[in-house]
């Protein structure tokens, strides 16, 4: 509680202080870093560039941590680049598609805009700007791995730039699991492991403690462990799984909430997982929960804990995760009315030392090489965590092309339904599964 | 040609809210009655489908039932306890106290505070798990559930919200109160009548056209209630659906799953249904509604 207090401070007096700068942000900046013309010669300073003003607007998605970053990175690139200014549309996740889908529809969406897995979707529909005659010009993509280029292309018109790579992970509070007298678990450790460490853990440390969340309403953890059972949860069009699996899976979750050793349903509506300052793993309280890799920093920010990342358990088949995918892109509105600027700042984000030096790895491992290269001195633990964890991934992962569900939206809110439904015990497992799965092929049949 | 003038001189007074209402508020009526029957993504034209929409909306969507059936309980609870509630503290208050104007700013502060945003975050606080309610109630050595997520219990909390906001409503029947000629309860009086015959003969009669008033913008108002399932809910109705206010799963529709036609299609079936309601409380009004003048 206090420590949250403290950083929605900080941000706000950060905020506070950047909102000033870009005031008059070409004072500063020649009082500050250059020895350039004379203290009072800003008004002629700009006067003698073409008189040019342009305002660019910039959402995203995220924790405190990744907004003070972001502004900062948007600081230095108004510093160097006099006439243009950004302002930040930040804010969490929940409701952020919302607003940005009814920005898009009339017409004042943000010139630049953060994306996730959704970015086809929205390319799809013209709602994007291809970069494709930037790209080679203004935006320089060759320290790039090619795939990273591949999951934004759409009919050969490359729609966003890759901000970081992730995977999806789960986050685990190692203090919790040291107290707890309990090993952290490695790579190979399955499921029967899994509920062994989540029931020790929460038998050791006693009433309100919690081994894991539960993750029987979480779409990545559902998706890696049919993956890890020999199914797949979506390809082309279809479902690869039955209603048995999903038994199964729901099975799992409720004996391990009726032995006390996952989160109980009223607790986890009041502490959804996915809000990161609600998280009970921040408080200490759970030990496991699921998340996209690159959310450690925004995580580990708010607690003294040590946080840590480890993939999911293997199941019958091995392991069911996904190979490493870029976790965010920027992309440009369609409408931008600034092309030229976007792109500037888009290969500021992905290629500038100095930004990348200021990010670090808030939004996943950076894409250009060069930029991990000269990161490498400055890492910090959690970062190096991120990047172990990468690694990690990339070997156990098997080589499977990841194909998103195509109505993701519905589909995490339908198997959130069912998940509560179970834990609220208002339907039984079977009838909870005969509906999530008519309910499931009626989303694909509407999706074709 | 005097008189073409002051028509002229009318119609300049009134456009700024003719350009108004043609352009914010009849322009999307009837856009809306369109996109109803069509499929819009917002972000692609939108694609005529004829009835389709109103096809699924009765056969085949388990959301909006749900939805439609937590409304009703939603709405049949809170618009009387809020009237009742409303009427006896607006009967206190018109007991000649002393200080009447401060205690009337008091209570009425919810209600301007209402609406807001701010009002509800506060409230999803109070009502959390280890929330200011349930410490109170831990005083007494009782452990109240969440009662904000949990399903059987989350609806509630909304009521309490909804009732907790009476102030504009006592406001009206405070006036009311006052209009009622005071020789009536000292003729009352004389004739021997108790308090609680003078209610039931003279005040309760006598306030049925301002019960009539408030009941109507009531019942319209909670029908269309969204602010606070949203906030209190996280935006997402839950849990099980236990908090997806019609306009709530509306919004949700329309803005995350991007299906605005199906949702312009529920915006014309909740005004049938708030038509209704208001229709049979104006045509059942001139049994129970009495107008000392005649209703002239």
């Amino acid at each position: 509680m206090n420590t949250r207090k403290i950083v929605s401070l900080t941000m706000l007096s950060s905020f506070l202080v950047l909102a000033a700068c870009g005031g008059n942000g070409n004072d500063n900046s020649n009082s500050g870093a250059s020895a350039s013309p004379s203290a009072g010669a800003s008004s002629s300073a700009s006067a003698s560039q073409p008189a040019k003003k342009v305002e660019l607007r910039m959402a995203w998605w995220g924790s405190e941590e990744r907004h003070e970053k972001t502004l900062k990175a948007i600081e230095l690139f108004e510093q160097n680049n006099p006439g243009i200014t950004i302002t930040g549309e930040y804010s969490g996740f929940d409701g952020y598609f919302d607003k940005l889908n009814t920005q898009i529809a009339a017409g004042n969406a943000p010139d630049l805009i953060q994306m996730g897995g959704n970015i086809k979707e929205y390319a799809g529909k013209n709602s994007l700007l291809d970069l494709k005659p930037y790209i080679g010009q203004t935006i320089n993509l060759d320290d790039f791995t090619p795939s990273l280029v591949r999951e934004a292309t759409v009919d050969d018109k490359v729609y966003g730039v890759t901000l970081g790579v992730s995977s999806s992970a789960l986050l685990y509070n190692a203090s919790m699991f040291n107290k707890a007298g309990v090993a952290v678990p490695t790579e190979k450790w399955t499921y029967d492991d899994f509920k062994t460490i989540v029931q020790q853990i929460a038998d050791k440390l006693g009433d309100g403690y919690y081994g894991s969340y539960d993750l029987s309403s979480d779409s990545a953890t559902l998706a890696s462990y049919l993956g890890s059972v020999g199914k797949e949860l979506y390809r082309d069009g279809a479902i690869h799984f039955d209603k048995q699996d999903m038994v199964n899976w729901f099975t799992l979750w409720s004996d391990l909430r009726k032995s006390g050793a996952v989160v109980p349903a009223e607790t986890q509506v009041a502490n959804p997982p996915t809000a990161v300052d609600k998280s009970l793993i921040v408080q200490g309280k759970v030990a496991i929960q699921s998340a996209s890799a690159s959310q450690i920093s925004g995580f580990q920010a708010l607690t003294q804990d040590q946080l840590g990342l480890i993939t999911f358990p293997n199941g019958t088949a091995g392991s069911g995760m996904v190979p490493p995918i870029s976790g965010q892109f920027i992309t440009a509105y369609s409408g931008t009315k600034h092309s030229e600027e976007v792109a500037k700042f888009m290969d500021f984000l992905v290629n500038d030392p100095e930004a990348g030096a200021i990010l670090g790895s808030t939004r996943g491992v950076p894409p250009s090489a060069k930029i991990r290269d000269s990161l490498a001195a400055s890492t910090t633990a959690t970062d190096k965590v991120l990047y172990d964890y990468i690694s990690l991934v990339s070997e156990v992962a098997p080589d499977v092309d990841y194909q998103q569900f195509p109505v993701d939206t519905e589909f995490t809110k339908l198997l959130q339904l069912t998940s509560e439904k179970i834990s609220f015990d208002v339907a039984s497992i079977d009838s909870a599964v005969d509906e999530f799965m008519s309910e499931v092929n009626k989303l694909l049949a509407k999706a074709q | 040609m005097q008189r073409y003038k002051t028509y002229m001189a009318g119609y300049a007074f009134l456009l700024p809210w003719l350009i108004g209402f043609l352009a914010l508020t009849l322009g999307p009526i009837i856009a809306s009655m369109y996109l109803s029957f069509t499929q819009y993504d917002l972000l692609t034209a939108p694609k005529w489908v004829g009835l389709a929409n109103y096809k699924t909306m009765f056969t085949d969507d388990f959301r909006l039932t749900d939805s439609v059936q937590v409304t009703f309980k939603y709405v049949l609870l809170s618009v009387p306890l809020k009237l009742a509630f409303a009427l006896l503290l607006a009967i206190l208050l018109n007991q000649g106290l002393r200080m009447l104007h401060f205690y009337r700013t008091i209570y009425y502060i919810p209600s301007l505070l209402g609406g807001s945003v701010a009002i509800s975050v506060l409230w999803k606080q109070v009502f959390d798990q280890d929330g200011l309610f349930n410490r109170m109630l831990g005083v007494f050595g009782i452990e109240g559930p969440a009662w904000i997520s949990n399903p059987h219990y989350a609806v509630y909390s909304l009521v309490g919200l909804s009732v907790w906001q009476f102030g504009s409503v006592m406001i009206i029947f405070l006036a009311g109160l006052k209009q009622v000629p005071q020789e009536l309860y000292e003729a009352a009086t004389v004739d021997g009548a108790g308090i609680l015959r003078k209610f039931a003969r003279i005040t309760l009669p006598l306030l049925t056209p301002v019960i009539f008033f408030n009941l109507t913008i009531t019942l319209i108002q909670s029908f269309q209630t969204f602010t606070k399932a949203f906030v209190i809910s996280g935006g997402t109705g839950g849990p099980i659906n236990s908090t997806l206010l019609y306009s709530l799963y509306l919004y949700m529709k329309g803005f995350t799953f991007m299906e605005m036609g199906y949702a312009s299609a529920m915006a014309w079936l909740l005004l049938a249904i708030i038509a209704v309601f208001t229709g049979v409380l104006f045509l059942t009004s001139r049994f129970w509604v009495f107008y000392s003048d005649g209703g002239k």
